[in-house]
């Protein structure tokens, strides 16, 4: 009964369900517009929030997450350009759907697929998040330090590109985490006798210098593209159609969930597997994969709304994020002195209710603003870059600077933004830093505390580790990324299909 | 997993990032190279927090990172010497073109002003001469969406998100207690 009140707490107030509105509204904005990321829009926001008490500003966030996934959808198909990293598959079917003036029916059909994927999401998260945190109690230090190295290291692997340049980056995530004085002993780490260092860097600093100033430096190359206009016919989709997707919608929900609450792991990825996984299944589609598919817009949309609740479950239980956006909202937690993890679901099973509470009212807004308002939608996204790329740069200054009011953060914020647009450049893959900075202090506690209740004894730590089902199983995942990115997997692969060969 | 590219490999999005699998991108060697030697003196300096005290000093995960990072900065380095170089593409046109290294500058002028000119008088010139740069409209038109998207970022974070900028020569409390005033003696 508690429980149902805490979940209604969102619909019961006005300025909280006003704000997951908004929160949603602009969401679906942010996504739309190319060059305005959803982590992005969250990572400035943690800035400006941090004032206000913590449900509201959970409220906005949670909106702009869910319409933001869903936005990046729009562009996709209307212009070809993903305006989110979760929308890239969409545009592959979507576009040639667009082309031959089926842009209404696409955007239809991706809204609604987005709702059910939504749905689904959020429905694990809310069954399975209890399970896992009654789980995560008996958690060891180490399992928690094994989980973060795997979280970081999935990212980098899972994601395109190198898995060595992902290791780099999570590393140097985790390296600029521990600058500052360690908590424990109060040693320098890191800080080459400046007093400013002492205090660490700010994490939201790095973050809207990454994701906000690199972003922006990137689009300067793209400044003169012209926005494409699309006539757009009829939106809502007939329920056949519904009907006829929705086994294969179900079918990559779960690729979806499974993706999103892997740590590490999120909407981009999911939507990637479920639309290969669609590929698979599906024997005779209307057109083909590529040509504008139905299918190829059912299943990535579907995946990329259902990994948000699963994101949350690893965020919620162990306080391991899920996702890049959902390390940004553990920040935000933290700042608001709450600490995600397996206690919080016991101490506070009120936050847990009312996050998922705003999951299913930003699902439901994300259906209402997708099927409407589309004229309006059309005069936004053709705002011209020569202003959006500015305003992204004047809000990431003052989101730096209004955090801790200090121009050093600003400082630290275009130090990372230079940085992080050479990264972004020459490949390397910028989520694992910020998941490394997040999970810096984790590893690190928990790696500690292992070490030393085995009295700093490499032996009885592993003994320890191969002692437990769930520490083995960690370790071997761990082991089995290395190994994977490694010639001795490929030379093991090559003997063993010489082998099948032979016989 | 099929590789999409959406645009070109600029790495717009964080599931694709930019590079080119099987090409050197012009800087991109000097780029892993100045890498590896930050993190040897990153590896360096950690080693100095503690050296090998114990297995739980506060030197030791500091330690086991920047020599993963020394690790990896070196395989990516002699993976990347091994690629053949990009001939299509310049540093210049391709990596750090002339508006880019301009508006890094443009930032860090922004935060030298911000303190001793304030937030709106930066803000205005910042957005006034990227806009004109940018856009190549006429005065009146830069002009006017600067000061239009300056009023309302400036309504929004001030008054909504009470965000607190730097002042400088505005007599910015001021004003807002003005305009208070004249509302409260309106209500009355």
């Amino acid at each position: 009964m508690e429980t149902l009140m805490h979940f209604l707490t969102v619909f019961s107030d006005p300025q909280l369900l006003l704000l997951v509105g908004l929160g949603t509204f602009a969401g679906v904005y942010v996504g739309a517009i190319p060059g305005l990321s959803v982590t992005m829009a969250v990572s400035i926001l943690i800035s400006f929030t941090f004032s206000w008490d913590v449900y509201p500003a959970i409220s906005l966030m949670i909106g702009i997450y869910m319409g933001g996934v869903y936005g990046g959808s729009r562009t996709a198909i209307l212009l070809n350009i993903p305006g989110a990293p979760s929308a890239i598959a969409t545009a592959l079917d979507g576009y040639p759907m667009a082309k031959r003036g089926e842009a209404g029916t696409a955007i239809g059909v991706t809204t609604v697929m987005s709702f059910i994927g939504g749905f689904i999401g959020i429905g694990v998260l809310a069954l399975a998040a209890p399970f896992v945190s009654d789980f995560a109690l008996k958690f060891q230090p180490r399992d928690y330090m094994l989980l973060a190295i795997l979280g970081i290291l999935l990212v980098g692997s899972l994601s395109q590109g190198s898995l060595v340049k992902g290791i780099f980056a999570g590393a140097l995530g985790i390296a600029i985490g521990a600058v500052g004085r360690d908590p424990l002993t109060f040693a320098e780490r890191f800080t080459f006798d400046f007093r400013l260092m002492e205090g660490g860097i700010s994490f939201i600093a790095v973050m809207i210098g990454m994701f906000g100033v690199s972003e922006a430096l990137l689009q300067l190359h793209h400044v003169d593209k012209d926005a494409v206009r699309q006539k757009i016919t009829r939106i809502v989709p007939s329920l056949a159609t519904v009907k006829k997707h929705l086994p294969l919608s179900v079918q990559t929900s779960t690729i979806g969930v499974t993706i999103g609450a892997l740590p590490g792991t999120g909407g981009d990825i999911a939507a990637l597997m479920a639309y290969d996984h669609a590929k698979r299944v599906t024997k005779n589609p209307d057109r083909e994969f590529g040509d504008g598919a139905m299918e190829g817009l059912v299943a990535p949309e579907t995946a990329n709304n259902a990994a948000v609740g699963g994101a949350f479950i690893p965020m919620m239980t162990l306080g391991i994020p899920g996702d890049a956006v959902t390390a940004i909202m553990i920040g935000a937690l933290f700042i608001h002195g709450l600490n995600p993890g397996p206690m919080l679901m016991i101490d506070q099973p009120d936050m847990f209710w009312f996050i998922v509470g705003c999951l299913v009212m930003a699902n439901c807004f994300m259906l209402l603003f997708g099927l409407t308002g589309i004229k309006l939608f059309t005069k936004i996204v053709e705002m011209p870059r020569s202003v959006l790329i500015p305003l992204i740069m004047l809000l990431s200054i003052v989101g730096a600077f209004a955090v801790n009011n200090s121009i050093t953060d600003v400082y630290w914020m275009l130090g990372f933004g230079v940085f992080g647009y050479f990264m972004r450049h020459y490949g390397y893959p910028l989520g694992p830093v910020i998941l490394g900075v997040i999970l810096s202090r984790l590893l690190d506690d928990n790696w500690r505390r292992a070490i030393i209740s085995e009295r700093e004894d490499l032996g009885n730590f592993f003994a320890g580790v191969f002692g437990s089902p769930l520490s083995t199983v960690l370790l071997i995942a761990v082991v089995l990324i290395f190994v994977s990115q490694t010639p001795v997997w490929a030379w093991g692969k090559s003997r063993i299909f010489a082998k099948k060969e032979n016989t | 997993m099929q590789h999409i590219d959406p645009d070109h490999h600029d790495g717009t999005s964080d599931a694709t990032p930019g590079g080119e699998p099987d090409k050197r991108r012009p800087g991109e060697l000097v780029f892993a190279l100045v890498m590896l030697l930050a993190s040897l003196f990153l590896l360096n300096s950690a080693y100095g927090i503690a050296g090998f005290d114990a297995l739980s000093s506060p030197g030791a995960i500091p330690m086991a990172t920047t020599a993963a990072m020394v690790l990896s900065a070196a395989v990516i380095l002699w993976n990347t010497a091994k690629l053949p170089l990009d001939r299509t593409e310049s540093l210049i046109k391709d990596i750090l073109p002339l508006t880019v290294v301009m508006f890094a500058l443009f930032l860090v002028a922004f935060g030298v002003l911000l303190k001793p000119l304030g937030f709106l008088p930066t803000s205005a010139l910042f957005l006034i001469a990227a806009i004109k740069i940018l856009g190549k409209r006429s005065w009146l038109w830069t002009v006017g969406i600067a000061v239009f998207s300056l009023v309302v970022v400036w309504l929004i974070f001030r008054i909504v998100f009470t965000v607190l900028m730097p002042a400088g020569i505005v007599p910015e409390a001021e004003l807002i207690q003005f305009f208070r005033n004249v509302f409260a003696g309106g209500a009355q």
